[in-house]
């Protein structure tokens, strides 16, 4: 705690998207009779879709110029090219290829959301968080959150 | 340790303009939020306090004392204000997100009686914010 006290101010900057794309969960190593039994109606076969919201949190030095830790028509514009274009109004399962193999749970769509994003040029990509519903959310920041390093409890 | 949060709203104009960079630098980079006219917001401040709770009182921090704390540091300098003008600690910076955060971290962190400052998050809007803690504190409080 008291390493914590003295630690450098650190600013990060928070942006909401929203997009609406369909899904089906469904495992191709599972049976059908288990895929139903796991998925319940996530599996329906015809799919069924959601409004997601995804937040988006970067952190950097704050350019004493703009007062900014990156352009947010930058960012904007890279979010809406990486991830609101290829899925909105989409078909996760049929139109975005890594969920060709995997499934599109709400989870593996936040680590691909990361993914895609951290490519950001002009900051660094703190985490990915996705709102499924306004009841679920998933978060994902990288694996080296879980180092315990900078955890300070 | 217990993390405490307490929320209020305060209303400011501002305008994003350097004046070291040329009318079209400053229109390309800000584009409408260098509108010379300025314009407003209602801004969400959520303040977040560390600690553990009291064995008497079984507070982290009063909150009628954080409350006091906030109307005196952010509401009485910003709330229904001009923040390029009207705001000392703003001076000579632009009143984005990213440093009207840190400058009411600034203001509030000696403050705090009880516990100590865990996170600042000012929302512009629903869907911009930016967050204050100190280096190493911060996913601890990041729980939304």
């Amino acid at each position: 705690m008291t390493a914590a006290r003295g630690g450098d101010l650190k600013i990060e900057l928070g942006r909401r998207y929203r997009f609406a794309a369909s899904h089906r969960l469904h495992s191709a190593q599972m049976s059908e009779a288990e895929n139903a039994r796991i998925y319940g109606k996530c599996n329906n076969p015809c799919g069924h879709g959601h409004n997601y919201t995804v937040e988006i949190t970067i952190s950097g030095d704050v350019d004493p110029a703009t007062g900014m830790i990156a352009n947010l028509a930058d960012l904007d514009n890279f979010v809406q090219r990486e991830v609101i274009d290829p899925f909105d109004y989409r078909s996760l399962n049929d139109e975005v290829e890594v969920f060709r193999a995997e499934v599109p749970t709400t989870e593996n769509l936040c680590i691909e959301i990361y993914r895609r994003v951290r490519a950001f040029p002009h900051a660094k990509l703190e985490r990915v968080r996705v709102e499924e519903t306004s009841n679920n959310s998933f978060e994902y920041a990288g694996e080296e959150v879980f180092s315990g390093s900078d955890e300070a409890l | 340790m217990v993390l405490l949060t307490r929320k209020i709203e305060f209303s400011a104009s501002h305008r994003y303009n350097n004046p070291a960079l040329s009318a079209e630098e400053n229109q390309r980079i800000f584009g409408k939020c260098n509108n010379p006219h300025g314009h407003g917001h209602n801004y969400t401040l959520e303040v977040t306090v560390a600690g553990e709770p009291d064995p008497v009182t079984g507070m982290v921090v009063d909150l009628a004392d954080l409350k006091k704390i906030l109307e005196q540091e952010v509401m009485r300098r910003m709330d229904h204000r001009h923040l390029n003008f009207e705001v000392p600690e703003l001076a000579g910076q632009i009143p984005t997100c990213e440093n009207v955060a840190r400058v009411i971290w600034n203001l509030l962190e000696p403050k705090i009686p009880q516990g100590r400052l865990h996170r600042v998050r000012l929302y512009e809007s629903p869907d911009l914010f930016a967050d204050c803690y100190r280096n190493g504190a911060g996913r601890n409080g990041s729980a939304s």
